[in-house]
């Protein structure tokens, strides 16, 4: 019979009382289900190859004009740079660029920022960007593209990329003398890594402003001129003119990628110029190894989830992203010294240039923003990939489980909660008669208040450390953010020992549990999927195997020991602990395990100083959703047996 | 009205208040799902200037309030903006109040009725008869259900309007169980001029006020027009001119904006060819009022007022500008229908099903307009499952009154060879 249209009276379903028999049974299934899929997935069956639809791209239509000249002149200016810089060990030589900017006649214009450290204790940090615009000859200035280099001073600790502004001075000087421009080309040198390019985009969107809000942690300043909406931007990360190969960077800021189309078309444009490159692509030693074609994909695939759950954009492109702007870096490493490839230094980047060439002016024929490709993918290897639709039953299986678990465990609620009210024996057949007034008479009230409490603790952690009366405290960033959280963290331990629900209340909590951990992943996994399955993947399991009824002790213990290890601060902990093994593989455990401690604490303060300046949500999400779902299923696994204890001093007294 | 009551009264006045002066206020008053062009806070305001300034507020297509209502608010719009909140919080207060009346006469004249009926009743049904206790039980329940529903709380802190037209017609309710025809006739044809669907509403009270006798439906019909065009004529002394007319009722029905929003109409009417649309424009609107109303009247003829809930619900679901307030209303009537919900058997599922759609609209909203990444498409998706949703429980509350009629008179329990007899539909 139809859904709608049950003709039975009862509404206690046979088939219902059975799956709930085997509800874990069923939902360790989907779990299994989900998991297989996704490996599956690295399967050249399950994957496609990539394809171009946006046509108005057309790459490769037009021959690259860019000669050999632009080369010299790039070498040219790498060498003035170098110069430049040893006088600059600090600092950024604005008054070099700006005027080379000038020089080839581009409309140059400097940005201030400042920077106003969340723990600083009123200590501010300025910075300076340099920016020229070649106006398009055209079209009124109403749509723009980034060509964006940053630079590194040389006490940096990063990799040096200084070649990196010479090649975009040079494409630069190049472009000026086209007249084909349909949209205005931005050159962009930033300074301080990210921050730089966190500061001209806000300043460039969010209009001019009177005077900055004392709030804001970063002020953006204002920019003296702008190129209409931006559609698209390039980041260009070179170590040296002499490039090997070219790792193409597309994870930006909370998992968001650029559209596909970009991302193809950067391969097909250096394939043409002959300039190896790939997604994560690594030097060829490395990648000449024996792993089956599967074993690769699965890695890559793993890589670029596991890069993306953290929301740290990986590049300065990956800021675009939130402004609606498609954008990635290349990174073009250094030619480590071999003698079988001979390199001419006079052309040596001509082909890369020739590249950027090419992206530029399939960019400029764009008639819309990127909108025909998709923007959520996994690439799988450097020419297939796996849509949004194949991937996503992989996480609506798994988050199917708690709503599965859910339901069966409402349909027997009354069951369950008659057993442990009353005599169990009798409870079966009584229980069924006034099932609908046991589910009426549940404390929702408590429950309720219990939960908004546990939500009130996460959102304290959001809100906690930025407080004015902490900074002033004497301690530094990192011990205090840390020891808010461990705080807070014993606030949810002891919790569950101080609060009794009322009886029913833990049956109730349970469900409350299932459906926010369902919702909570289901809108995890919109905005991150990365950041999504792999939560769900480790927690579902401890979700599955809660339960309220009494169990054996072993199983209870286990549970228990679980949910302590899955606690949000220990994962991140294990995460740190494994990373720090695999960099620094001489210390010895017990020298691993503080340096493991201090860094996680470290690892908290960044995520909150990204989720104030940068708006990575990652803080956020482990703060005010993780760790009140924690809380909860801690009460789940603690509460039992004090409800248990109650009900049999209850019968003693009876 | 007991003291408890009172205090339920004023701490829902309180959460409302809290959250009026949050920032929450401000972003649920642009959520396309609680602020459609009908009741938006914002168009109100250009309505109230516009009028004050002397310009018809009708000429443009951004204001459709009728004019009285922004004639009445326009001195509190222009010299008390500040306690604006403070009117809408009372206005919701009000029609806590009102429901909770009506759902005290409701269950009075059940019991009342119950007592007449009792003879023909099964002797196993009285789970399913309502109690003494429910005369206070489901009007606290009504009561709770519209306080602290977080869509109603939402839909007053956004300043939309649909607290109004929650206000008119919780009263129209409130005066339909104390059968006072006058005023039942006058809010009708008030919120009818105002948002043209509770027009549907007069078959609920046709069945109350004329059951037997068709002159005198006829009468009552014929009343009701003619406060409809006394209530339009009166809208017209205010502007002395019939634009309001298409500013309000036309816009309704020809559904002139596209904004998205929880309802069916935006993204058919996005995707349809020009040419198809008069007869989509029909059949849609149809859909949202007469499709549904003789079927339905027809066989709820001896309970009027579980057509008026499901009618309302029913608008909130076809209408062609929904917002979550209008769900939150008909949710808040519910209660009413408390010893039918023993054979309601998705009430999780729908409650699943609100919870998941409505988690996932934000975010794909987000991911459609802000980041670019998704489209119409995934949002429309969230929508749709939303009013299966709550089609699935409007679908429920009817067949579980069926369930329970039958079950009234014949018991609960009913072996035929030994299994559970099964109802079937012929």
């Amino acid at each position: 019979m139809g859904l709608l249209s049950d003709p039975s009276l009862s509404t206690h379903n046979k088939l219902v009382d059975n799956l709930a028999k085997h509800v874990r049974k069923l939902c360790l299934a989907l779990y299994t289900a989900g998991v297989v899929w996704f490996l599956c997935l690295a399967m050249p069956e399950f994957n496609h190859g990539t394809y171009l639809s946006e046509n108005a791209l057309s790459p490769g239509l037009v021959y690259p004009e860019i000669r050999i000249e632009a080369n010299r002149l790039a070498v040219q200016l790498l060498e003035e740079l170098q110069r430049e810089r040893k006088e600059h060990q600090s600092t950024t030589p604005h008054a070099w660029i700006a005027a080379k900017f000038q020089e080839f006649g581009l409309e140059t214009h400097t940005h201030n920022y400042t920077l106003r450290y969340p723990f600083g204790d009123g200590k501010e940090f300025h910075g300076k960007n340099i920016y020229g615009i070649l106006r398009a000859p055209r079209i009124g200035s109403t749509e723009g593209i980034v060509f964006s280099a940053p630079y590194r001073v040389p006490s940096s600790v990063h990799v040096d990329i200084t070649p990196s502004v010479p090649l975009l001075l040079a494409f630069a000087d190049f472009a000026r003398r086209k007249n084909y421009w349909a949209k205005d080309l931005i050159f962009l040198v930033t300074e301080q890594e990210q921050l730089g390019m966190q500061a001209w985009l806000e300043a460039y969107h969010d209009g001019d402003k009177e005077s900055d809000s004392s709030d804001a942690y970063l002020r953006a300043g204002n920019l003296p001129a702008r190129a209409g909406s931006l559609q698209a931007a390039l980041n260009i990360e070179v170590q040296d003119l002499e490039v090997d190969y070219i790792d193409v960077k597309i994870e930006g800021l909370n998992g968001k990628l650029p559209n596909l189309d970009m991302f193809n078309l950067v391969q097909r444009i250096m394939a043409r110029e002959g300039v190896v490159s790939g997604y994560k692509h690594t030097p060829r030693k490395k990648r000449r190894s024996h792993q089956s074609n599967y074993e690769q994909n699965l890695r890559q695939m793993l890589a670029m989830l596991s890069s993306q759950a953290s929301g740290v954009p990986n590049g300065n492109h990956g800021l675009f992203h939130r402004y609606r702007i498609d954008a990635l870096t290349i990174t073009a490493s250094k030619r480590v010294t071999n003698a079988n490839v001979k390199s001419n230094p006079t052309s040596a980047a001509v082909p890369l240039l020739k590249a950027i060439e090419g992206i530029a002016r399939s960019l400029n024929n764009l008639l819309e923003r990127f909108h025909q490709s998709f923007f959520f993918y996994v690439i799988v290897n450097n020419d297939r990939y796996i849509s949004i639709g194949d991937y996503m039953p992989a996480l609506i299986a798994l988050v199917a489980c708690t709503f599965i678990k859910a339901y069966l465990t409402w349909s027997t609620l009354d069951v369950t909660v008659a057993a442990t009210q009353s005599d169990p024996k009798s409870a079966g057949g009584k229980s069924t008669l006034a099932a609908d007034t046991m589910k009426l008479s549940l404390p929702y009230g408590s429950v309720l208040i219990y939960l908004t409490f546990v939500l009130l603790i996460g959102y304290c952690g959001n809100v906690l450390p930025l407080q004015e009366y902490f900074s002033k405290l004497p301690l530094s960033a990192a011990p205090l953010t840390a020891s808010i959280l461990v705080g807070l963290n014993a606030i949810g331990f002891v919790l569950p020992f101080v609060v009794t629900l009322p009886p029913g209340g833990l049956e109730l909590l349970h469900i409350g549990l299932l459906l926010i951990y369902g919702c909570a992943m289901i809108v995890i996994g919109l905005l991150n999927f990365s950041l999504g399955f792999f939560v769900a993947v480790i927690s579902m399991p401890l979700i599955i195997a809660l339960n309220t009824k009494a169990s054996d002790k072993s199983m209870r213990n286990l549970t228990c020991v679980w949910t302590l290890l899955l606690n949000p601060l220990v994962i991140i902990y294990i995460i740190v602990l494994i990373m720090s093994f695999y960099q620094f593989p001489e210390l010895t455990a017990l020298q691993l395990l503080p340096r493991a401690a201090s860094a996680a604490m470290d690892a908290a303060t960044f995520a909150l100083i990204d989720s104030v300046i940068y708006g990575n949500w990652l803080y956020f999400v482990v703060c005010t959703i993780f760790l009140p779902l924690w809380i909860i299923s801690w009460t789940l696994v603690v509460g039992k047996r004090r409800d248990v204890e109650i009900t049999k001093t209850k019968l003693k007294t009876n | 009205m007991d003291f408890k009551c009172f205090k339920l009264l004023l701490l829902g006045g309180a959460v409302r208040l809290y959250f009026s002066r949050t920032s929450v206020a401000a972003l649920i008053g642009n959520r396309v799902e609680f602020a459609t062009p009908l009741n938006s806070y914002k168009r109100m305001q250009e309505g109230v200037f516009l009028l004050h300034q002397g310009i018809d507020p009708y000429s443009g297509d951004l204001v459709h309030e009728t004019p009285l209502v922004l004639k009445a608010i326009s001195s509190l719009f222009l010299n008390y903006a500040a306690f604006l909140p403070l009117l809408y919080i009372l206005c919701d207060l009000c029609t806590a109040t009102l429901l909770y009346s009506m759902s005290r006469s409701f269950v009075a004249q059940k019991l009342q009725q119950q007592r007449k009926e009792s003879e023909n009743y099964d002797k196993d049904s009285i789970e399913l008869q309502y109690s003494e206790k429910d005369h206070y039980d489901i009007a606290k329940m009504v009561l709770v259900a519209y306080l602290f529903n977080p869509l109603t709380v939402m839909s007053c802190i956004g300043l939309t309007s649909t607290v109004l037209s929650n206000l008119l017609l919780a009263s129209f309710l409130c005066a339909l169980t104390r059968r006072h025809l006058l005023v039942c006739l006058v809010l009708l044809a008030f919120e009818t001029v105002r948002s043209l669907y509770p027009v549907v509403l007069i078959a609920p009270l046709l069945l109350i006020f004329a059951r037997r006798s068709a002159g005198l439906s006829i009468a009552i019909f014929l009343m009701f027009a003619s406060f409809c065009l006394a209530i339009a004529g009166a809208n017209f002394l205010v502007m002395n001119s019939w634009n309001f007319l298409d500013g309000t009722l036309g816009f309704i029905f020809y559904f002139r904006d596209l904004q998205p929003n929880i309802g069916l109409f935006w993204y058919f009417f996005t995707e349809m060819f020009e040419h198809f649309r008069t007869m989509f424009l029909i059949t849609f609107q149809l859909n949202a009022t007469v499709l549904y109303l003789v079927p339905l009247s027809i066989k709820l003829r001896k309970e009027p007022m579980l057509l008026a809930t499901v009618l309302v619900a029913l608008m909130a679901v076809f209408r062609a500008y929904p917002s979550l307030g209008d769900v939150g209303f008909y949710l808040a009537l519910m209660p009413l229908w408390r010893r039918c919900w023993k054979f309601m058997a998705h009430g999780f599922v729908v409650f699943t099903f609100f919870l998941v759609t409505l988690s996932m609209m934000g975010s794909l909203w987000h991911l459609w307009i802000y980041a670019g990444s998704a489209n119409a498409n995934f949002y429309f998706g969230a929508t749709l499952a939303f009013c299966t949703g709550q089609i699935f429980l409007i679908t429920d509350l009817l067949f579980a009154h069926v369930k329970r009629e039958f079950c009234l008179y014949n018991g609960q329990k009913i072996m035929i060879d030994g299994e559970e007899a099964r109802i079937l539909l012929e």
